[in-house]
């Protein structure tokens, strides 16, 4: 695609990204407390956190634009920030809002910040520029001024701008800001597109049910500290799982279930039925159920949602 | 939205892998950006009604007075000196440090600091870049001066030979008059890269670029507070602003260059001072 060669490249590395005892202190604020983590090569990290957690700073310490209190940190199998500089190259951010000059036009925004660009052939830039417009919806306002672009358009143009080139590690902070249901489609497809091609990408967001739906990991942060880190699939089935079952006789479901020593409630969902949680496992609960004559129309496992699991870890329970 | 992306760049028979843009692309867009940037624009048009207004002003006065205006009357090549000098005390200084207030200042104010770091543009690299930047602005608005001053002089204030009379009282042919006006140009383009390092160090501390424009313009006021109390005539080798009225010693006949060396030397002892803090603190700044 670009006019490049990878006999110097970066060796690829297991971990795109890691952070060891990172730990980050402004005046009496401690913003990181000693981090742990580690980025699979490949993932697609989603970093969750109320405001204030940390989530930024992490990431402005991983890319190398603060310096870290105590603590190391790795991109791409590069010390930062000591070497930080043969792994930026491959690495495209969108950090804390996009940053761009409001007298230029997106499109000369963006060849200003393609002619800074390591990997960009001069000759490759006019067209790079116009593939990464493209690819977040803005081919049709490239030409305007920057000063007239909505918050939408912004983010839009940052997330380009983090797109110029073909990149092994993606890095989005918080990029679905100000977007409009279809633009934060639109960030969820590049999210898969870049995850299918093998980049990895870490992004930040408080859009729970958006980092459910594009992620492989989450990372979760409260008050500087990573309260839980892994794989999505792993932690929701470590998260309070339960068994839904759907009957009509709801009243007699819970009295033979709690009789049995488990906890349950009735479901709030759209069909009558009962919640279980704890006590004998599935098929024992089905088959008391069956016992004292209440009418089974469906059980299933329930995972809980990441809200659920998220509003668990930080709410302290 | 259907582009697929490799994970790693490749095309054959390509350049080997760089972690730096080349340098002459990233200065190449420095000066395009500085010369969009309406406000630069809108100063060099400025400046360039300086001579005029003078020539102007001297036109319909009609009679020299004293000092390097005066002499301008009925001899144009001294017009571009004289704007030079007269633009030098102020209005000079405060452009080259609006364009070290935008060029890191506002740039971090922007969040386009972090957009070039992160490309990335090292730090040692960046200084280099911005203090380029600067250096083309200073350029640029002595160069506005100094040639509509030679066409406004030629023109308005008029010379039946296109000579130079020297303040010495000696007349110049056209060519080496010009030659005096090149000098005196280049000069304060020294003069004012020193304004411009110092301008840049104090860029570098903050992401206002207000206060880079306050600092430089306080801080030439102080040095003209100080060079002017006898008590602080030792002072006075130190003082950036001292050495600026040597501008017309570039009028006399054989030319003094004493002046204007020693001010030379003093402006790049100003940009060895300001570029090294500025690079001092860049290594160390977050962005």
């Amino acid at each position: 695609m670009t006019a490049l060669d990878v006999r110097e490249a970066l060796p690829v590395t297991v971990t795109a990204a890691r952070a060891t005892g990172l730990r980050k202190v402004y005046g009496r604020t401690v913003a990181v407390e000693g981090i742990d983590l580690e980025v699979p090569t490949g993932s697609v990290l989603g970093m969750l956190g109320p405001n204030g957690s940390g989530k930024t700073t992490l990431i402005r310490m991983l890319l190398g634009l603060t310096r870290p209190t105590a603590g190391a940190a790795e991109l791409l199998g590069a010390r930062v920030p000591d070497a930080v500089a043969s792994a930026l190259p491959h690495v495209g951010a969108l950090v804390e809002g996009p940053g761009f000059h409001p007298f230029l036009s997106g499109r000369e925004n963006l060849r200003r910040a393609a002619a800074a660009e390591p990997l960009l052939a001069s000759e490759r830039i006019p067209a790079a520029v116009g593939e990464a417009l493209d690819r977040v919806g803005l081919g049709h306002a490239a030409d305007r001024r920057y000063r007239g672009y909505s918050l939408g358009m912004k983010q839009r143009l940052g997330l380009a701008g983090a797109l110029l080139v073909p990149r092994r590690l993606v890095v989005l902070d918080e990029p679905t800001n100000g977007l409009d249901p279809a633009g934060t489609r639109d960030v969820r497809t590049i999210i898969g597109e870049l995850h299918a091609a093998g980049s990895t990408v870490i992004v930040s967001s408080h859009l729970l049910a958006e980092v459910e739906a594009t992620c492989t990991h989450v990372a979760v942060l409260q008050s500087g500290s990573l309260i839980a880190a892994g794989e999505l699939g792993g932690l929701l089935d470590a998260g309070t799982s339960g068994l839904v079952v759907t009957t009509p006789d709801v009243e007699s479901a819970l009295v033979a279930v709690r009789g049995a020593g488990a906890t349950a409630v009735p479901d709030t969902g759209a069909e009558p039925g009962i919640v279980v949680t704890g006590g004998p496992a599935a098929p024992e609960i089905v088959a008391l159920l069956v016992r004292a004559g209440v009418a089974v129309h469906e059980a299933r496992r329930r995972r809980p949602r990441l809200e659920e699991l998220f509003a668990q870890l930080t709410e302290g329970q | 939205m259907t582009i697929t992306t490799p994970t790693t760049p490749t095309t054959p028979g390509g350049l080997p892998e760089r972690t730096a843009a080349p340098l002459g692309r990233l200065l190449a867009a420095e000066v395009r950006w500085v010369f969009r940037r309406p406000r630069t624009l809108i100063t060099l048009g400025l400046f360039a009604l300086i001579p005029i207004l003078i020539a102007i002003g001297v036109v319909v006065a009609d009679e020299g007075g004293p000092g390097l205006i005066g002499a301008v009357a009925g001899n144009g090549l001294v017009l571009p000196i004289a704007s030079l000098t007269v633009a030098l005390t102020l209005l000079l200084p405060l452009a080259v440090a609006m364009a070290a207030a935008d060029a890191i200042a506002g740039e971090a104010a922007h969040g386009t600091l972090r957009g070039l770091l992160l490309a990335p543009v090292s730090r040692l690299r960046l200084v280099g870049v911005k203090a380029f930047g600067v250096l083309v602005v200073a350029l640029a608005a002595a160069l506005v001066i100094a040639v509509i001053g030679v066409i406004a002089g030629m023109v308005v204030v008029g010379d039946a030979d296109g000579q130079m009379v020297t303040l010495s009282g000696t007349t110049l042919g056209f060519g080496a008059g010009i030659a005096r006006v090149a000098l005196v140009a280049i000069w304060v383009v020294g003069q004012l890269a020193a304004v411009g390092a110092v301008a840049l160090a104090v860029s570098s501390l903050t992401e206002h670029p207000l206060v880079v424009l306050a600092s430089v313009l306080g801080g030439l006021i102080a040095f003209g507070v100080l060079g002017a109390i006898p008590a602080l005539d030792w002072l006075g080798p130190w003082l950036l602003t001292s050495g600026w009225s040597a501008g017309a010693d570039a009028l006399r006949d054989p030319i003094d260059l004493s002046g204007l060396g020693s001010s030379t030397l003093r402006a790049l002892c100003y940009v060895a001072i300001g570029l090294g803090f500025t690079v001092w603190r860049m290594q160390r700044r977050d962005a």
